[in-house]
């Protein structure tokens, strides 16, 4: 077995904190057959930088860091880090799971670069990979109660795809395990949304 | 919940690199640990402060890399387990005592954790300072994954007290960054008894000067190097796979190990190839190496950083093994001498000497083709932060000297070093052919000249004494930097008459690396209450004349100060106040901010925008600014700033 993923977003957004979520709930399950490793790659600000991490879990895994092209999974915050990542490292046969919401960033704003349309991001995605399902998690986040468990929305959808090698009750015992004490729900809420509108988008 | 590194023995968890090696040193029976923080190497003394109030070592922030290092050096002299941490360029910091102390030696195990950058994703720059200690002639570890990080941490201080001599893990981003899983090992239950003495197993044994001679002390160091070396031999974190008749040999050092494993198995060429792997790169396990070379006719070597164990190996070759081919990153060279590996680079160098072609992406075209789509994230300052305020003052105080005017502002290292890294909307190209005319449009493109902690004030002073009179001379520096490097520059400067407008950013916090605690903060490292040591006293009393404090959030103030300081004949400083917003933030709970764009006022002129701040938009298609309600800090800056008075706060 050997699953690669990629969590990416805007510095701030969480997309680190699912990332290991996502390897503590592998280890958890593999831990005696695998091995679990997360690279991580963000800039030295502290936040609204470009952020990715690299999860791998397999019997084969020794270094942190996908190859190019072998991504099963790619859990996007925000569309153009969904595209930045998945153009290197989507696998033909892979999902992409993307935030609707933009992070514009500040070379757009002074007018260096246009950001592209959502429509011709979500296109790209569809020419790389096999899956693209992108709506609106930020709303979703707050549904469940704040802005800032965006990633569990992700994580929810990202379960959803039946990608993540392990079973819910781990993976949620993680997120409880690591969220602060008293956001469990809100965050719990927002896994479950994010897992429904998974689930609605593909049975559409 | 009790901290990730106090877990029990049998426990098993995905560590951070910096967290399995702080891990390693609890396992080992740490007694003091002292730090400067520098990314990738900050977590290892933030994982050790958030688990010492459940364990008996001590932790400090120390002001910079060689205070660090001699507090943990003085402390392993009398018997203690010790550990200091730093970053690749922290190591330059401690060069002079660490060139020294292993002339003497150690007695308590000192380990000394450098992080270091390939692909400088952190840092200045790429350096290996596994070179670093060769040169001091100190043993070297290097891990492979988190594991070893942790197991080579705890080894390395029983190494170290074997040896007498500080032993250096050389980390790097790809380690101390990422996360894998770790197998927690039995913790030490005794703690090293402290002493001292003055002549411990050799006269005068911590005073290297003193007889019989620092000569003699490298000689004594060189008895320990062959001790050191059967070490590596025997080491366990040094393994020979050596199938029979193997002809091609891989020798990998740390993650090149991880890199050469999975290259190997995706090539599927694994079987026949004898395997040589080094966690333990200095000294170089010369036994084991020449029971490699024997037979083979090629060795492909992959390390991540300068060609280190290549270099050793060729050097064996010359004597053993003349007609072996060896490729890696020096003479005959399969990869690059700059940049970071990864399984692809590898897995690609290293193919055509086992006859195979490495595995293509799919959709290789359509990736070329879409690259173009992807548009640049430049990295930028936060919303709201006060270095915003100062370096939108600073452009402003100095647009009003002539146009034509050449003015040099030298950046230093923090947060605010970002403004010397542009906003490009694309990849510059080394030959200029890419480059523009300088044209400060954002705070993005304010600093001329950035280097390393404290280097950005005296480089102005060098430039005051050498008469340049094209522009204005500016330098900048931060809080935690003000007590890390720049306290002897700044002397200097006033000492020899320096004419420079010098700015102290001081945002209380070391907030690049993580938000660690600072003498300007009023907090100690154990976050506990300190009074706040005040800078601008302490440049009072240099014997500045032209010394003051500016609010960063207010214009008028700050532009006035600066201005004044430009102004002045001789050397001028400016304190621009203002608490990161970050950790201001998590004390001063945010709602949704109130401060707005009045569209009709609105000229779409760009002011606001070229503040730099997150939190401000721009509407290209109708041209007018907006504000982005969720990061936006209602600090005020842009409304200051704005001509149409068009940025407004909302009453509620």
């Amino acid at each position: 077995m050997e699953t690669n993923i990629i969590v990416t977003g805007v510095g701030g957004q969480g997309s680190i904190l699912a990332s290991h979520i996502i390897a503590e709930a592998a280890l958890k399950e593999h831990g005696e057959t695998c091995r679990v490793r997360v690279g991580e790659t963000f800039g030295a600000a502290q936040r609204g930088g470009a952020v990715a991490s690299h999860v791998r879990i397999g019997e084969g895994v020794y270094g942190p860091l996908l190859g190019r092209g072998t991504a099963d999974l790619i859990i996007a915050l925000e569309p153009m880090e969904a595209l930045r990542l998945s153009v290197p490292y989507l696998a033909a046969g892979g999902t992409v799971v993307m935030n609707t919401g933009m992070q514009v960033p500040v070379d757009v704003k002074v007018g260096a670069v246009e950001y592209p349309s959502l429509e011709a991001i979500q296109g790209a995605l569809q020419r790389l990979g096999k899956r693209v399902v992108a709506f609106d998690g930020g709303e979703l986040a707050s549904e469940a109660g704040s802005a800032k468990v965006l990633s569990m929305v992700m994580l929810g959808a990202a379960f959803a795809s039946g990608l993540l090698p392990f079973c819910e009750e781990t993976v949620l015992s993680v997120v409880a395990a690591k969220v602060p004490q008293k956001t469990i729900d809100t965050n719990l809420e927002a896994f479950a949304l994010g897992k429904k509108t998974y689930q609605q988008a593909v049975h559409a | 919940m009790a901290s990730v590194v106090l877990q029990p023995a049998g426990h098993r968890e995905v560590l951070m690199g910096n967290e399995a090696i702080a891990r390693g040193a609890v396992e080992a029976g740490l007694q003091l640990m002292a730090a400067y923080p520098g990314t990738p190497s900050s977590e290892v003394g933030e994982v050790l402060l958030s688990a010492a109030p459940e364990s008996d070592y001590y932790v400090e922030w120390s002001l910079n890399e060689k205070v660090a290092f001699e507090v943990a050096a003085g402390a392993a002299l009398t018997g203690a387990r010790t550990l200091c941490a730093m970053k690749n360029a922290g190591l330059n910091v401690a060069m002079d005592t660490f060139m020294t102390l292993p002339y003497g030696g150690v007695k308590g195990g000192m380990v000394v954790v450098v992080a270091d950058d390939p692909d400088a994703h952190y840092s200045s720059n790429e350096q290996d300072t596994r070179l670093l200690a060769a040169y001091a002639e100190i043993p070297c570890l290097e891990p492979e994954n988190q594991q070893e990080a942790k197991d080579m941490t705890k080894a390395a201080f029983a190494l170290s007290e074997d040896l007498e001599l500080p032993v250096m893990l050389r980390s790097v981003s790809r380690i101390s960054h990422a996360s894998g899983d770790v197998l927690f090992g039995e913790a030490r239950a005794e703690r090293n008894e402290i002493g001292f003495n003055k002549h411990y197993e050799m006269p005068y044994r911590w005073d290297v000067y003193g007889p019989p001679g620092a000569v003699n002390k490298h000689k004594w160091l060189h008895t320990a190097l062959v001790r050191a070396q059967a070490k590596a031999n025997e080491s366990p974190f040094n393994t020979l796979v050596k199938p029979k008749g193997a002809k091609l040999g891989v020798l990998a050092t740390g993650l090149g190990a991880a890199y050469a494993k999975e290259a190997l198995n995706r090539l599927g060429v694994g079987d026949d190839v004898a395997f040589l792997k080094l966690g333990m790169v200095f000294p170089f396990a010369d036994k084991l190496a020449k029971a490699f070379l024997q037979g083979l006719d090629t060795v492909l070597v992959i390390e991540e950083g300068d060609p280190l164990c290549e270099n050793f190996l060729r050097a064996l070759a010359q004597e053993d093994a003349r007609n072996v081919k060896i490729f890696g990153k020096g003479i005959s060279r399969i990869f690059e001498p700059y940049g970071e590996l990864n399984t692809d680079i590898v897995t690609a160098a290293i193919a055509p000497y086992f006859g195979a072609q490495a595995p293509a992406a799919a959709k290789e075209a359509i990736r070329q083709e879409l690259a173009k789509l992807v548009i640049p994230r430049s990295s930028t300052l936060c919303a709201g932060c006060s270095h915003l305020g100062t370096y939108c003052a600073l452009r402003t105080a100095l647009s009003a000297y002539p146009e034509d005017a050449v003015h040099i502002v030298n950046g230093d290292i923090g947060c605010y070093e970002q403004a010397g890294y542009g906003i490009f909307g694309g990849d510059l190209q080394i030959d200029n052919s890419a480059s523009r005319r300088y044209q400060a449009e954002s705070p993005y493109d304010v600093l001329d000249t950035l280097y390393v902690m404290g280097s950005g004030i005296s480089m102005a002073h060098g430039q005051s004494k050498l008469g340049y009179d094209k522009g204005k001379l500016v330098a900048v520096c931060g809080d935690s930097t003000f007590f890390h490097a720049i306290l002897p520059a700044l002397a200097n400067a006033v000492y020899n008459h320096s004419n420079i407008c010098f700015l102290v950013l001081d945002n209380r916090w070391t907030c690049m690396t993580g938000h660690q605690p600072n003498p300007t903060t009023g907090l100690d490292a154990y976050a506990q209450e300190y009074p706040r040591m005040e800078i601008l006293p302490i440049i009072k009393a240099m014997g500045v004349e032209f010394v003051r404090t500016a609010d960063a959030y207010q214009k008028e103030d700050a532009v006035s100060a600066i201005a004044d300081a430009l102004a002045f004949e001789g050397p001028a400083v400016v304190v621009m106040e203002g608490e990161c917003q970050l950790q201001r933030q998590r004390r001063v709970k945010k709602t949704m901010a109130k401060t707005y764009v009045n569209a009709e006022a609105c000229s779409g002129c760009k002011t606001c925008v070229q503040l730099g701040c997150p939190a401000t938009r721009f509407n290209a298609a109708e041209k007018k600014a907006g504000i982005d309600g969720v990061l936006c800090v209602d600090c005020g800056l842009c409304q200051q700033y704005c001509t149409e008075n068009a940025i407004r706060v909302r009453r509620r």
